[in-house]
């Protein structure tokens, strides 16, 4: 059907891998600086905000080539924590995740931040005075109340990687079945004067997904609302 | 239950200062808002942290600057029920009642679910969400919460204030019955000398940050008497009303009293003034006040430019009021035998 | 107010006239990527005798250029790295044949770190990852495909393979050591490469000779300079330039 080849399906599934892979492995963090930023007092609190956001105020390459310095051969990260310990991030799907990561993680920041500030402060409180440790209070009274924001941000995070170019193409460059995503296979048959009818294919099947992860999103925050 | 207290905090501009030891089982923090109540409750809970001081509860040291003990609020065994509800939205009633049980140690838990759902009359409210319980319900839930906890000590904050006044007194004999029957101290919080006088046996004072005595609530009306309109509010306990034409028959003690409000709850708490009780050193034979009773003078005292009146009315205890000549006049001293006539339109319901 | 703006429409319309009509003496070029050194040369050479010149030159992959002049960008000269793209204008009716003629050639190497042991194409199938041209719209990467297929090691290099947006990019994929090595044209490593040298020349028979036809577009053949450029290319003088560059002429 629309005469995709095994490029192309790989390119899709590629897409969704890279895209589930990063909300996963940000969600953790998210939560932590999200924590973090809500419920602790301390110095440099403001640097430790700027630095989250500031992947959405940059442009996606220049994310992708900063990476590239860090995680490179040459880089800090890569000369003194990846080499002696023998992993290549570069040009791996690895660091595409990497990159869809540090691109998508400010969203997911805000989302749960907003929703934790939103947690009435009384309940928290409340809980410790019933007895509730940290991690206890965490865990039966902010990640519940927050769930919504969780949610959000990981599905703007997954509808931001599945989009992601820039960044990419850049630090885990354009391997056909290896890190060529649905964003990069379309610019690759759109340089070409006779792709342009598989770039609008590969764009439909974007679109078709994002409508799938936006239509998911709404019925999902219906039933959480409906829960009482 | 005792509690010592000597810690300083300072908010900005608001300082507090307080220096107590009290011992007892009901104990109420007075003051007008502002005064520091708030504070200095969330400080004994832990949930701030004192500037210096110490904080001793039944010998257990909870904070002290100088050794750097600050047991943690997790650790403290404090139950707390504010001024609104705050249940948990995310769980059912049943989920927030058990919700400090569960984090109980297992020797200390003495006391047991249903019994406290069976006072608080939440048995049919367990498997619901809380958003839509009534104002009343949720507050009860949150007794109970803080009940099950197994609390060493009650912090009740204001509870009865977000109420409005049918629902107040309400809750009032439900707040009582769950702390005696499970025998939790409390340390109950108001800015309202009514609640004081129903919920408290000795009274922290407290104004600007300060503690500015130590008394009863009987104490604090007694002479507030004297610098108020509205005289001193005797507070009665009547019961078995009948209807009798347009008025209500209340026993009282040994006596019946006619009142103009009522219903038929068997059990009813009434506000009576000092102003609105008239004395006759002999029975007045034809009178409009539908309630005539014969009292003795227990004692009398001071208040301002009046006189306070202590009156045993076969049983009850009454306080009346006349100003110091109408006293003179009367010769009104103790063991007097008088008339205290009182209109049926002059109790208020309470609740 | 009315008149403010309508001085303010006036001017707009004057400035775009002035945008339109470009001054006469610009020479619009689209260079294959390889090309970039020795034709920017050979425009200096060029403008050094005819001063009223002034060229705007565009880089990149000769498929991504046929395309961008297929949409209509400005060119006058198309520097092609094969035969494919020129067609593809040639049936565009965008070049006219007669306006056609060989620039260059060139041969295909493969570049990677001096200390690599690769001698041959067979070797490459070792290696973790290798840079060559995107086949869908440069010269260079659909040479090295071809030449892939007849050695018959094509299937075997799936999941190995970078593509790269033009030939430069590929080799600066093998320069910064991302890759193990790069499918490059021999100028190109002789041009600019720092930390790779050339490891074997891919045998001839694999792979079609690597031409550079260069075509006077429709609106280029109109402008007299763009065809005195067009003349000069083929001189004796442009060829000496070539060679100095390592481009072979014949």
């Amino acid at each position: 059907m629309f005469g995709f080849t095994a490029a192309d399906y790989s390119a899709m599934f590629l897409s969704l891998k890279v895209a589930v892979t990063a909300t996963l492995l940000s969600l953790p963090f998210g939560f932590a600086v999200a924590y973090l930023m809500t419920y602790r007092r301390f110095r440099g609190k403001i640097l430790l905000d700027v630095a989250v956001n500031l992947p959405l105020t940059l442009p996606p390459v220049v994310i992708g080539f900063l990476l590239l310095i860090l995680l490179g051969r040459e880089g800090p990260i890569g000369k003194m924590v990846l080499q002696p310990l023998g992993i290549k991030l570069i040009f791996t799907w690895k660091a595409a995740v990497i990159a869809t990561a540090v691109v998508g993680f400010p969203l997911m920041v805000r989302s749960i931040r907003t929703a934790m500030e939103g947690i009435d402060e009384r309940l928290v409180q409340v809980s410790r005075l019933l007895g509730a440790r940290r991690l206890d209070r965490i865990i039966t009274v902010i990640v519940p109340l927050s769930v919504r924001g969780i949610i959000a941000g990981s599905v703007l995070m997954f509808a931001r990687g599945l989009g992601e170019f820039g960044a990419t193409v850049i630090v885990a460059g354009n391997i056909p079945g290896v890190t060529q995503t649905i964003p990069l296979a379309i610019y690759e048959y759109a340089s070409s004067p006779k792709g342009d009818v598989m770039a609008l294919s590969l764009c439909a099947v974007s679109i078709s997904i994002s409508i799938v992860v936006l239509v998911f999103h709404e019925w999902l925050g219906r039933r959480i609302v409906r829960s009482d | 239950m005792e509690l010592r207290v000597a810690i300083q905090k300072r908010f900005g501009n608001f300082f507090l200062d307080t220096d107590f030891i009290i011992n007892g089982e009901r104990v109420g923090v007075f003051g007008p808002s502002g005064s520091g109540k708030s504070t200095l409750v969330g400080l004994i809970a832990g949930l701030t942290k004192p500037d210096k001081g110490t904080i001793i509860l039944d010998g257990e040291p909870l904070f002290d600057s100088s050794t750097g003990v600050n047991v943690r609020t997790e650790s403290r065994r404090m139950g707390m029920v504010f001024q609104r509800p705050s249940l948990f939205p995310h769980l059912s009633v049943k989920g927030n009642l058990l919700y400090g049980y569960k984090r109980c140690a297992t020797e200390n838990r003495k006391i047991a679910f249903d019994d406290v759902v069976q006072v608080l009359n939440i048995g049919r409210l367990l498997d619901r969400g809380v958003k839509h319980l009534s104002g009343g319900e949720k507050q009860r839930v949150a007794i109970g919460r803080a009940v099950l906890g197994n609390p060493r000590l009650l912090l009740l904050d204001e509870p009865l204030s977000a109420l409005d006044d049918s629902l107040k007194f309400h809750i009032v004999p439900f707040l009582k019955n769950v702390c005696e029957a499970f025998s939790i101290p409390y340390l109950f919080i108001s800015h309202s000398l009514l609640e004081m006088r129903i919920m408290t046996d000795r009274i922290l004072h407290l104004a600007n940050g300060r503690i500015v005595e130590e008394t009863t609530a009987e104490d604090l009306v007694r002479k507030r008497m004297g610098e108020s309109m509205a005289g001193y509010m005797n507070l009665l306990q009547l019961s078995e009303p009948r209807q009798v034409d347009a008025l209500y028959a209340y026993t009282w003690g040994e006596g019946q009293l006619l009142t103009a409000s009522g219903d038929e709850r068997p059990e009813g708490l009434f506000e009576l003034s000092s102003t609105d009780i008239m004395l006759f050193k002999s029975h007045p034979e034809a009178i409009s006040a539908r309630n005539l009773l014969r009292c003795v003078v227990v004692d009398t005292f001071e208040a301002g430019n009046r006189i306070g009146i202590n009156l045993d009315c076969g049983g009850g205890r009454l306080v009346a009021e006349v100003v110091r000549q109408a006293a003179d006049e009367l010769g009104i001293t103790a063991g007097v035998e008088v008339y205290a006539a009182i209109k049926a339109t002059a109790f208020r319901k309470l609740g | 107010m009315k008149t403010i703006v309508r001085s303010l429409i006036l001017l707009l319309a004057v400035l775009t006239l002035f945008a339109v009509s470009a001054r006469a003496a610009d020479i619009n070029l689209s260079v294959a990527a390889s090309l970039r050194e020795v034709v920017t040369e050979l425009g200096d050479t060029f403008a050094r005798k005819n001063p009223d010149v002034k060229f705007l030159s565009n880089f990149g992959a000769s498929g991504a250029l046929a395309k961008q002049i297929e949409n209509g960008a400005p060119a006058d000269l198309f520097f092609s790295a094969n035969q494919e793209w020129m067609d593809y204008l040639k049936e565009k009716k965008l070049v006219d044949d007669k306006n056609i003629a060989i620039f260059a050639y060139n041969v295909l190497v493969f570049a990677g770190k001096p200390d690599l042991k690769i001698s041959n194409l067979q070797d490459i199938v070792k290696l973790n990852k290798i840079a060559i041209g995107s086949p869908a719209s440069v010269p260079c990467g659909q040479y090295t495909v071809e030449a892939f297929k007849k050695a018959g090691i094509e299937k075997q290099l799936e999941g190995k393979l970078v593509m790269a947006r033009d030939v430069r990019e590929t080799l600066l994929y093998a320069e910064r050591g991302e890759v193990d090595g790069a499918f490059v044209y021999k100028t190109d490593v002789q041009e600019i490469a720092r930390n790779v040298k050339i490891l074997f020349a891919v045998p001839q028979e694999y792979y079609s000779r690597v031409s550079y036809p260069m075509g006077l577009t429709i609106t280029g053949a109109k402008k007299g300079e763009t065809v005195a450029f067009f003349k000069f290319l083929q001189s004796a003088e442009a060829k000496a330039v070539l060679a100095k560059h390592g481009f072979p002429v014949k």
